[in-house]
């Protein structure tokens, strides 16, 4: 957004950055935990609320649909999973698509595993869908998936009509179907290998791109990945957004990937974290932190509010470590 | 409200009274007043980024609550409050932003009259707390005081002084206008070195330096043609003009230089010397 926000009806600058639904979110928050909330007074439950917002640490610990509603609220969802789990990437460990949603689901307990299977495919290009992946090629797959969830909807629609042999210039409707009911998809293309005409298949996703106003890869990067090949798979194209580090940047989530395990700051951030999510703040090692809560689905929301209480006890300094990362 | 709406009826459905008590509850802590308030705050200020733009302004509300909370027992603390505020305020809009802007510096000068429990007989803010408030707009440009005392000097008015609005505007308007012009007089040095490490010849940069005087000292005709000529002035190729044919003369052979500092300091003075000292 830039001055041009002063052209703007009050509508369409306050519908720009979602704020209404931040404002009828942070109400009902205030009314499911009155009583926690309200001994710091209105405006100091509403600042502490904002500022997580501004930082992004709002998703953790939040439903799903929560994590969906905004493209910042998806981006943020991003970040936290990269920052809670980069010590994963460190250590070179390989994990299924499983113990990844498992990973989702201890900062998002209602994570559904579609999700993580439509990134999953995105890294092993529709096949052997129980290998084990890198953290960092299932981290960038999942930005993709969370992020354009819509798109990606849409343009496997295109793609499967032109695997058809249909025009894709036929209307189309947006389903609501996702992509966990792609399964039947998966073994029309084993059939039909070669994948769809590329220059075809890139007209569609353009025109696509147009009717979606807000959450689709830049135009120029898809035209990028679309010209390399004259043909091209849906998982292939797919695989080819996740690995491309233009849209990573346009997101804005997560560092490049040379630098997405390196960062000293990061690694003092999360134990910090560690420190205020675990009970025992002896666990160092998220992952051992990770089998631990796994038993117990209920304590994140208890201790988001234990781990809330001490930032609004706190004199600020928080805030400063929190604001510097940005 | 719809999500509002959902979500009490999932906690406690059969309970119709619930979403009365809520509504109550929401109704005594004054929710809807504190929003309403906060939405006119907002569209009115328009900020680039309105989530931390309502995170702040929340805090300081909340700041705000809790220092009346405390009593008075630290009044300079709550000025220097005030205009931490005030200040926040003046850095929503750029000042070519320039309606928004005036708007903010109303909400600044109103923040600032009203701070604490001496007010001015004439009404007005104190001299005093002016003074200071354009002392930290120039700090938080980044401006070094040897940079912008001169024309503080011009500017301030007597601790004891009320300052009525338009001249409290006229003075913040100023100090961002100075800040943005030292900003442009740096990147002119820059260009004048060429991206060199070295420093830029005296020669040159003396010719550029009277290209802005001249720019600036046209006074002659009404506002409009007047900017005109200035801005022809300091056109790139009036300037190259100027500096190839100070780059031939006898200086430029000697090999002076100038450095940074030095520059901005004649920079500076050429801006100054045409504020109308303030009394």
């Amino acid at each position: 957004m830039n001055s041009d926000r002063f052209a703007l009806t009050i509508d369409e600058y306050l519908a720009e950055k979602d704020v209404m639904f931040y404002l009828e979110d942070a109400i009902t928050q205030l009314l499911e935990h009155k009583e926690e909330y309200v001994q710091f007074g209105v405006s100091r439950y509403l600042a502490e609320y904002f500022n997580s917002v501004r930082h992004g640490s709002h998703v953790l610990f939040r439903e799903f649909g929560y994590i969906k509603a905004t493209p910042h609220n998806r981006a943020s969802f991003i970040r936290i999973f990269w920052k809670c789990y980069r010590q994963i990437g460190k250590n070179g460990v390989l994990l299924s698509t499983l113990e990844y949603s498992s990973l989702l689901q201890l900062i998002c307990p209602d994570f559904p595993v579609e999700v993580a299977q439509g990134a999953a495919r995105m890294v092993l290009l529709d096949d052997a869908l129980d290998c084990p992946m890198t953290f960092a090629d299932f981290l960038h797959a999942l930005q993709i998936q969370l992020y354009f969830e819509e798109f990606i909807e849409s343009i496997t629609v295109i793609y499967q009509d032109l695997l058809s042999g249909k025009s894709p210039n036929t209307v189309i409707v947006p389903t609501s179907t996702s992509v966990e009911q792609l399964p039947p998809l998966a073994t029309s293309e084993t059939a039909a290998q070669e994948g769809v005409d590329a220059s075809a298949f890139q007209d569609a996703v353009e025109a696509a791109c147009e009717r979606y106003k807000h959450s689709h890869p830049p135009a120029p990067a898809v035209g990028e990945i679309l010209q390399q090949d004259e043909r091209v798979t849906l998982y292939g194209f797919l695989t080819a957004l996740a690995k491309h580090e233009g849209i990573s940047k346009e997101i804005g989530s997560l560092p490049s990937r040379a630098d997405l395990l390196i960062d000293p700051e990061m690694d003092q951030e999360l134990e910090r974290l560690i420190a205020q999510i675990s009970v025992s703040p002896t666990s160092s090692c998220s992952q051992a932190a990770a089998q631990r809560d796994s038993g117990r689905k209920a304590s994140p929301r208890k201790s988001l509010h234990h781990r809330k209480r001490i930032e609004m006890e706190s004199d600020g300094s928080t805030e400063e470590t929190d604001s510097s990362e940005n | 409200m719809a999500e509002k709406r959902r979500s009490g009826v999932s906690m406690a459905e059969p309970k119709i009274a619930k979403a009365d008590s809520e509504e109550e509850f929401l109704s005594q802590l004054g929710v809807a007043a504190l929003l309403r308030g906060s939405l006119l705050k907002l569209v009115e200020a328009r900020p680039e980024d309105p989530i931390g733009f309502l995170a702040d302004h929340f805090a300081n509300l909340a700041s705000g609550s809790e220092a009346a909370d405390c009593g008075d027992a630290e009044p300079s603390r709550t000025v220097q409050d005030r205009l931490s505020q005030a200040l926040w305020n003046l850095n929503l809009a750029h000042h070519s932003q320039r309606s928004a802007f005036n708007n903010n510096v109303r909400v600044a000068y109103e923040l600032l009259m009203t701070g604490g429990q001496h007010l001015c007989p004439g009404g007005g803010v104190r001299g005093r707390i002016y003074t200071e408030l354009l002392r930290s707009l120039c700090t938080e440009a980044g401006l070094s005081s040897s940079t912008s005392a001169p024309l503080l000097r011009r500017i301030q008015c007597q601790d004891h002084e009320a300052v009525p609005f338009e001249l409290f505007r006229q003075g913040v308007l100023i100090c961002t206008v100075f800040a943005d012009y030292v900003r442009k007089s740096q990147s002119l040095y820059l260009a004048v070195c060429g991206g060199s490490e070295v420093p830029a010849q005296r020669a040159l940069c003396q010719a550029a330096l009277g290209a802005l005087r001249d720019a600036l000292d046209t006074t002659q005709c009404a506002d409009t043609a007047r900017y005109l000529e200035a801005s022809a002035k300091i056109a790139p190729c009036t300037l190259a003009q100027a500096m190839v044919s100070a780059q031939s003369s006898y200086e430029a052979q000697a090999g002076a230089s100038m450095d940074p500092e030095e520059f901005e300091k004649e920079a500076v003075a050429l801006f100054t010397a045409r504020i109308q000292p303030v009394s």
